[in-house]
């Protein structure tokens, strides 16, 4: 008679593991939210930022379309052991930094167009931190190649008010950096007066008068 | 009776008072005749009119129906793709290398086209492939399936892989070999196939990855189960261990396995593998032995300073059986430093490995020294040197420089 052996405790490790998490139930959320907060695309950027370059170059985001970005980060979640959040996350980051301007577009200095976003109860510190701060770094001298050194006396800050202002709103790329700043940090939700208190802060934190 | 006589000049008078009259008359028809005439031209030229202004009319609005319908047409077709369920999208890299060196022509020694297929369905599913496809040294081309998985996104943490795969045992078989990634031109002593390393794996895996508290501290994982290496054995001994996955297993052991990876800091990732399984030479099913990995790994940037570490150890323990009874040890570690002197694409990198394995001869001590300089994001001309000490008179023995360019895409 054929003797049932028990199996071995190791094995079983990774089915139980695999039942309790299909027992979960099948939670991934739709692809491509339709109104990324500025929230998610702040932390998209800083995820994008932190996790890309741990194996490889930064890719710019304006180098692949929205449609193309999806299943690249979803190639990147399975590679890199994100989570569902981050590459969604990520996703919507790269989606909402990769649109170029058609053209170049006017800075408005239109006080009613700059009052529209001016109730943000943002600060420029919270803009920072939340749009700027994973490229730039927390000490603005720049956390990812290519990213610019904000306290270096001829870096960014030396430039004009009008000129740093049209940068951030329209996208900059700093000649030989491997990527583009995208439109407004990839945060489409900033107003012009965010972007004024951003630029001012800067200004505040990292030295250089308005000019 | 005298005749009443009548005067020339009334008669003249009633002469022109008739004829003007009779002209009166005359200018009155005419002139009747006319405003007729000109009514009449002026009624079918506003019919015309109308008729040319609804003619127009109809013509524009047509013509606007239709482009408001074509421009509707366009915009659905142009929004098609963002919400189209299943997406396919074209990967990959490619690459060629000249060598030179001790005891060696040089020689155009590499051309590689690594094509990475991705066929995603919504968010549930992809399925993902790499090809090599090789020039050799005869002018032939060979082919490699490098991997072939179809992944089930089952939720925010757990993706479950099935096919061939590449090994999650450490990071630079699975995430750092691709040339368009890899800093030098050589993967590290003992990093290459059918050395300490294994490559790829076939069977199932489950990965992803846990949020550790906070936005940049997780913990991703991978957990696999698949056929496992075999020995290749010559005489009495172990040639080597092929640890590329199979689609057969002649043992009928099964190998476990999985990595996990602490992320503790932005840009730090530490992680640990291991297998465990059971291994059996080519031509003796029966005599299967232990088989155990181990792997350690390291990986950091700060700006543009990327440091990089690892080591990984196959084991294989004795089998009395086999023609080649002894246990074996393959062993392998490095540590990387890459700097880019940005804003500039000119990089600097320098590698330290160490490869230990059953057969002197193919032991391996190497400083890798080498000038990069990136085109963009994803072209890559490197400049390497290998200071290589092994057995003297081996192959290993052999410094040697190679030029490579590489593409990822």
């Amino acid at each position: 008679m054929n003797r049932i052996t028990a199996p071995k405790i190791s094995n079983l490790i990774p089915a139980v593991y695999l039942g309790l998490t299909v027992a979960a139930g099948f939670a991934a959320a739709p692809a491509g939210a339709a109104e990324a907060s500025g929230d998610i695309l702040a932390r998209g950027a800083k995820s994008w930022s932190e996790n890309c370059s741990r194996c490889h170059e930064m890719r710019d985001p304006m180098e692949f379309r929205d449609d193309l970005w999806r299943p690249i980060v979803t190639h990147m979640r399975v590679r890199a052991g994100l989570t569902g959040t981050q590459q969604r996350e990520i996703l919507a980051f790269l989606q909402s930094a990769n649109n170029r301007a058609a053209e170049p577009r006017k800075v408005s200095t239109d006080r009613a167009v700059q009052g529209a976003s001016a109730k943000s109860a943002q600060t420029g510190a919270d803009i920072y931190q939340q749009t700027c701060v994973a490229c730039h770094g927390q000490n603005g001298t720049g956390s990812v190649p290519g990213a610019p050194d904000f306290t270096a006396t001829d870096g960014p800050l030396a430039k004009d008010d009008g000129v740093l202002l049209r940068h951030i709103t329209e996208g900059f790329k700093t000649p030989g950096s491997p990527m583009a700043m995208p439109p407004k940090g990839g945060n489409p939700a900033l107003g012009a007066a965010d972007i004024q208190r951003v630029l001012t802060y800067l200004r505040e934190q990292f030295g250089g008068a308005s000019r | 009776m005298k005749r009443p006589s009548r005067k020339p000049s009334a008669v003249f008078a009633a002469t022109l008072a008739a004829v003007a009259m009779s002209q009166d008359v005359l200018a009155d028809a005419t002139y009747d005749a006319l405003k007729s005439q000109v009514e009449s031209l002026q009624k079918q030229l506003r019919e015309v009119k109308d008729q040319l202004d609804a003619q127009e009319k109809d013509t524009t609005d047509k013509e606007v129906a239709e482009l408001r319908n074509r421009v509707e047409q366009v915009s659905a077709q142009s929004e098609e793709w963002k919400n189209a369920d299943s997406v396919v999208h074209l990967a990959g890299y490619g690459d060629f290398s000249y060598t030179d060196g001790d005891n060696q022509n040089g020689a155009l020694s590499a051309v590689r086209f690594n094509p990475i297929f991705h066929y995603q369905y919504r968010d549930l599913i992809m399925l993902e492939a790499e090809l090599e496809l090789e020039v050799d040294e005869t002018g032939g081309t060979t082919n490699n399936l490098e991997y072939l998985t179809v992944d089930l996104f089952v939720n925010d943490n757990l993706a479950l892989l099935g096919g061939r795969f590449l090994s999650p045992i450490g990071q630079f078989r699975q995430n750092f070999h691709p040339s368009w990634i890899n800093k030098l031109p050589t993967a590290p002593p003992g990093f290459g196939h059918d050395q300490a390393a294994p490559v790829s794996e076939t069977g199932l895996q489950a990965r992803g990855g846990f949020p550790l508290g906070g936005e940049s501290r997780f913990i991703n994982y991978a957990l696999y189960a698949g056929n496992g290496p075999i020995l290749e054995i010559v005489g009495n001994e172990i040639e080597a261990i092929e640890a590329e996955g199979r689609t057969s297993n002649d043992d009928d052991e099964a190998v476990f396995g999985g990595r996990i990876g602490i992320l503790p800091l932005p840009r730090l990732e530490l992680g640990l593998s291991g297998a465990t399984g059971k291994v059996a030479g080519e031509d003796e099913p029966d005599a299967t032995r232990s088989y155990r990995v181990f792997g350690a790994d390291l990986a950091y940037q700060w700006r543009s300073l990327r440091l990089r570490g690892e080591y990984i150890e196959q084991k294989v323990g004795s089998e009395a059986s086999s023609a080649a009874p002894d246990s074996a040890k393959w062993q392998a570690w490095y540590t990387q430093a890459s700097y880019r002197f940005a804003p500039t694409g000119w990089e600097g990198v320098v590698r330290y490995g160490d490869y230990d394995s059953p057969h002197d001869s193919s032991d391996q001590k190497q400083w890798a020294v080498g000038v990069n300089y990136l085109f963009a994001a994803n072209a890559m001309a490197k400049l390497a040197y290998n200071f290589n000490d092994g057995a003297n008179g081996s192959a290993a023995d052999d410094d040697g420089f190679q030029v490579q360019f590489a593409y990822g895409f």
